[in-house]
């Protein structure tokens, strides 16, 4: 399977990045990492370029509150992207937060799965129950 | 006394290098530029042999395009980067998923270019494209998107020229093949043009375009003149202005192996373009601060004195600097607060001094840029950029 996956917004978190990128790849999928500093319309387009599966998005100090709240615009765009799973983990807030109140409200931008300081491979073992299950 | 005779050919002038020297002649429109040459430059033209002339020419003006591909992001970035960067101008830009509503462009385009995913992608293309191209008028067609898609398109459009796809499978830019398709029908357009072609009586050796002579003397300029890095070089012309800039310059991600790229202007030159460049400066936000600036009113563009050539000169330096900042989106942005040099060459540096060049890139940097450190100007005064290049 295809994973699109980067570090949204003004976030330079490039190790994190890599070891996504690395465990991915460890668990047998094709990854196309955009890198740090990604806007979410160049997520989108390189899931449209590559015909990708999944799109992982990864934020720290949260970044993605203010760079993934139009995912449901963008997705309304292209038809395409019905069958894309949309998948977000990080740091999901700034200081304290809930995670009963994050994960839905980034559900309700678009994403199909969201992780709050959630450990990265228990994050991509959840990722491939989800697809299994989808099957 | 140098073994060879250099002619380069403009839309207003041309020159002739003889050896040290250099003249420069108005063109008359009224004759074939050949006629014109021989007519003028006879006696300098007899002394050489057909293998010691070389000739480049601006005078055609560039091409046309148009481009389709699937993201903002990548393929319409990627094809519209490699065309600008080959000397063509860019006509219109269609996002495949809009392709039924997009516009049809009026005018003639030299090439169409089709791209879209990457190699392992399929299926991308259907019978819109099919239906909007019946409505488009082109000369040449070109698909450098996935090779799986190749086959089915080369079957229902006529002539495509199918090259490898400009989308790595990493998500990079491939340019090489596209840049060498594009640039080699910049060329063949030269050669094509009756006046062009003409000149081939007096030398062997091939005719290329001005731009590409100048881009290829760009990584030996500090041979000539001490410019700092990174630089941009201009060459203001009777129709066209190209700009030369370092790769430094530009933020877009993308890993290329050319150290320059170029833009072309087609409608911004102070002669055959005069009216464009002059409506493009009377639509600029500026305009009245400029001329203030330059101690003129909006009187000066009726006028046809020196003073008036000089004044649209410096508009021409403003526009070029304008189109390719933050405040213009359009064209390929470059990072002006890291120039360090500006080069200008051209009929320019015949006509303004190094204060005035000076004085209206201080007015540019101080406005857009809000700063009053500027890059340094140097003024090819004698044509050594071009001389150099077309014997290299």
């Amino acid at each position: 399977m295809k994973v699109v996956t980067g570090v949204v917004g003004n976030d330079i978190h490039v190790v994190a990045n890599r070891l996504i990128e690395i465990s991915l790849q460890a668990r047998g999928f094709e990854v196309f990492n955009l890198g740090v500093n990604t806007y979410l319309e160049e997520f989108i387009d390189a899931v449209i370029e590559t015909n990708a599966d999944i799109l992982l998005i990864s934020s720290l100090n949260g970044e993605a509150e203010g760079w993934c709240r139009e995912l449901n615009i963008l997705k309304s765009k292209y038809p395409k992207l019905k069958d894309v799973i949309f998948m977000l983990g990080g740091n999901l807030a700034v200081g304290e937060a809930k995670t009963q109140e994050i994960v839905p409200k980034f559900k309700n931008y678009g994403f199909d799965l969201v992780f709050h300081q959630v450990d990265l491979n228990t994050g991509l073992d959840e990722l491939e129950k989800y697809v299994k299950a989808r099957k | 006394m140098k073994k060879n005779l250099l002619v380069d050919i403009g839309s207003t002038y041309f020159k002739v290098c003889d050896g040290e020297d250099i003249q420069q002649h108005f063109r008359d429109f009224n004759k074939d530029i050949f006629d014109d040459l021989k007519y003028k430059c006879a006696d300098i033209i007899e002394k050489y042999k057909k293998e010691e002339v070389f000739i480049c020419s601006s005078a055609n003006g560039g091409l046309s395009t148009l481009i389709i591909g699937i993201t903002n992001s990548f393929s319409l970035k990627y094809a519209t980067n490699i065309a600008f960067n080959s000397g063509i101008n860019i006509i219109d830009t269609v996002l495949y998923q809009n392709i039924k509503n997009s516009s049809i462009p009026s005018d003639l385009i030299d090439v169409v270019i089709i791209t879209g995913g990457i190699d392992s992608v399929s299926d991308i293309f259907n019978e819109d494209l099919f239906t909007y191209l019946e409505q488009v008028n082109y000369s040449n067609i070109v698909y450098v998107g996935n090779e799986n898609d190749a086959k089915f398109l080369s079957q229902n459009i006529k002539n495509l020229v199918v090259l490898p796809n400009i989308i790595t499978n990493k998500l990079q830019v491939n340019e090489n093949e596209l840049k060498e398709y594009l640039t080699n029908l910049y060329q063949a357009d030269i050669e094509g043009k009756e006046d062009i072609k003409h000149l081939y009586n007096i030398t062997s050796n091939q005719i290329y375009s001005t731009p590409y002579i100048v881009n290829r003397t760009l990584p030996l300029i500090n041979n000539m003149f001490k410019v700092a890095d990174p630089f941009i070089l201009v060459d203001i012309g009777g129709a066209t202005t190209d700009i030369h800039y370092s790769t430094t310059l530009v933020n877009d991600n993308m890993v290329k192996n050319n150290e320059y790229d170029r833009l072309v202007f087609k409608k911004l030159g102070v002669y055959k373009s005069k009216e464009s460049l002059i409506y493009a400066a009377k639509n600029n936000e500026f305009v009245y601060e400029l001329l203030a600036h330059m101690n003129v009113t909006e009187n000066i563009f009726q006028e046809d004195s020196d003073k008036a050539l000089r004044t649209l000169m410096k508009l021409a330096i403003f526009l070029v600097l304008y189109k390719v900042s933050e405040a213009h989106p359009l064209y390929v942005h470059l990072k002006l607060d890291l120039l360090k040099s500006i080069v200008l060459t051209g009929g320019i540096t015949k006509v303004l001094k190094q204060e005035e060049a000076e004085d209206i890139v201080g007015f540019f940097y101080k406005k857009i840029l809000n700063t009053t450190i500027k890059p340094n100007i140097v003024l090819d005064s004698n044509y050594e950029i071009w001389t150099l290049g077309i014997t290299q």
